[in-house]
């Protein structure tokens, strides 16, 4: 049975290592609003925070360029770091991109490595909870979204999400609502219905301009 | 401040009504501030009160962060207009400075503050109408508001206020009664391990007398623990009742 917990709350009666939660007295307790599975063990979190693994993609924007070094806004505890010899090219205040993370290092700054500048589009938060639902099984929900209504989506880990192209309006909407009802079954049918009912219906190939004028 | 001329109990009843451990009608909503990680507003009796908490995030200025954990700030702020006294001067005055440290060491007992080291996490607690019990509010307030923000914690803390009148022991103080009564004992509990996370106490007490007071307010937390955890779970079963 599923259930939601909240900081503090029994999960199991037997001590269980889960990402999650903590052990005391042989007992397990949540530390975040989750949703437990009695059954299956596992404990989802609906709530949390985004910690920084190595080789995670993520999606900022440059705060700061210095000399060496850029500064970038992840949205996250820690800022991101991009040491300007890694970089490929040269990057600007406010520039969008995308990198992976390279390590964690002990002033509690997240060294970036191979950055991407992500030209146009724009950028939307979500809690970085949510992100793994948002992608789904082999990421088949994101797929759902971007063939559904042409829109270019780039999924950073920290839960900032980078769109462009297509019907941007109405992927925003599916994002926004998958956040919202990631804890409740049957989303990615109900999604799925979302893009195909209001996705914009392809329009017919305007004339070619020679046609007919002969 | 003791004034006999006030009889704040009569025929077993409270000025208000309530019996003496009865506590004032309670609201918690959840996430009314947008831009925050989380936030609450309660309403406890007469009591309006917004909660927010932002972070973790860098600490500012640096010389506050601690290289080993995070650090809780916290800033409890009466608005000018949130009660019949003076609260009109600009900045936190001495019992702003003193509420907001103690709330803050409620919070550090509870949170995971290893797991973030070098930065800062903020409460604000802003309260928009007061009628005595504002900081065990603010604290039962924020609680909610940390635990939106996905913040990791061991326990979702309440507040509540106990004092005394003459030889009866009471249960959530009023304005009045906090001004009036003989005693009054501030209190922040740990409902998973039942545990004080702060106690003050103005006034003198009996053994005995503290006792009841206690055990009165243990019996209280079960109802805001609850309110506390509905009031985190509703927008998750709203969200789940569409679709049923």
């Amino acid at each position: 049975m599923k259930r939601i917990v909240v900081p503090g709350d029994l999960v199991d009666e037997k001590p269980v290592h889960l990402m999650d939660a903590f052990i005391e007295g042989n007992k397990t307790y949540a530390t975040v609003i989750s949703v437990y599975d009695d059954d299956k063990k596992t404990l989802i979190p609906l709530e949390g925070l985004w910690y920084p693994r190595k080789d995670e993609i993520v999606i900022g924007v440059i705060e700061e360029a210095k000399l060496n070094t850029y500064t970038v806004q992840l949205n996250a505890p820690y800022k991101g770091i991009i040491i300007s010899k890694y970089a490929e090219s040269s990057m600007a205040n406010g520039d969008m991109i995308e990198a992976s993370v390279k390590e964690l290092d002990k002033t509690g700054t997240v060294v970036l490595s191979r950055p991407r500048v992500l030209n146009g589009g724009k950028l939307l938060r979500i809690r970085p909870a949510k992100v793994h639902r948002l992608l789904g099984r082999s990421n088949t929900m994101l797929r759902q979204i971007t063939d559904g209504t042409g829109t270019m989506i780039k999924v950073g880990m920290n839960g900032v999400i980078w769109l462009r192209g297509g019907d941007t309006d109405l992927a925003t909407d599916a994002v926004m609502r998958i956040q919202d009802e990631a804890h409740v079954a049957g989303l990615t049918d109900r999604i799925g219905s979302m893009v195909k009912a209001q996705a914009p219906k392809p329009q017919p190939a305007p004339p070619h301009p020679e046609e007919g004028s002969e | 401040m003791k004034n006999n001329d006030i009889k704040l109990i009569s025929n077993g009843k409270r000025l208000d009504g309530r019996a003496p451990n009865e506590m004032r009608s309670m609201k918690i909503v959840p996430n009314v501030v947008k831009n925050s990680g989380g936030s609450a507003y309660m309403e406890w009796g007469k009591n309006k009160i917004i909660a927010a908490v932002y972070g973790p995030g860098e600490a500012l200025p640096r010389h506050t962060a601690n290289p080993d954990r995070a650090v809780i700030k916290c800033r409890y702020m009466m608005a000018p207009f949130s009660s019949s006294e003076e609260h009109g001067r600009v900045g936190m005055n001495r019992r702003a400075i003193e509420i907001s440290k103690v709330t803050a060491e409620v919070f550090e007992n509870i949170v995971l503050l290893d797991q973030f080291p070098g930065t800062e996490i903020n409460i604000y607690i802003e309260v928009l109408q007061s009628d005595g019990g504002t900081r065990a509010a603010g604290i039962t307030c924020a609680s909610v508001a940390m635990a939106l923000s996905g913040i990791p914690m061991k326990d979702l803390p309440y507040a509540v206020s106990v004092g005394k009148v003459g030889e009866d022991v009471i249960l959530d103080l009023d304005k009045l009664e906090d001004n009036y009564s003989d005693a009054d004992v501030p209190l922040a509990i740990l409902p998973r391990t039942d545990s004080v996370a702060l106690l003050q106490m103005d006034g003198e007490m009996t053994k005995k007398q503290f006792n009841d007071a206690m055990a009165m307010a243990m019996e209280a937390g079960k109802t805001i623990s609850k309110l506390q955890k509905d009031a985190l779970r509703s927008q998750y079963i709203e969200q789940e009742q569409k679709y049923r």
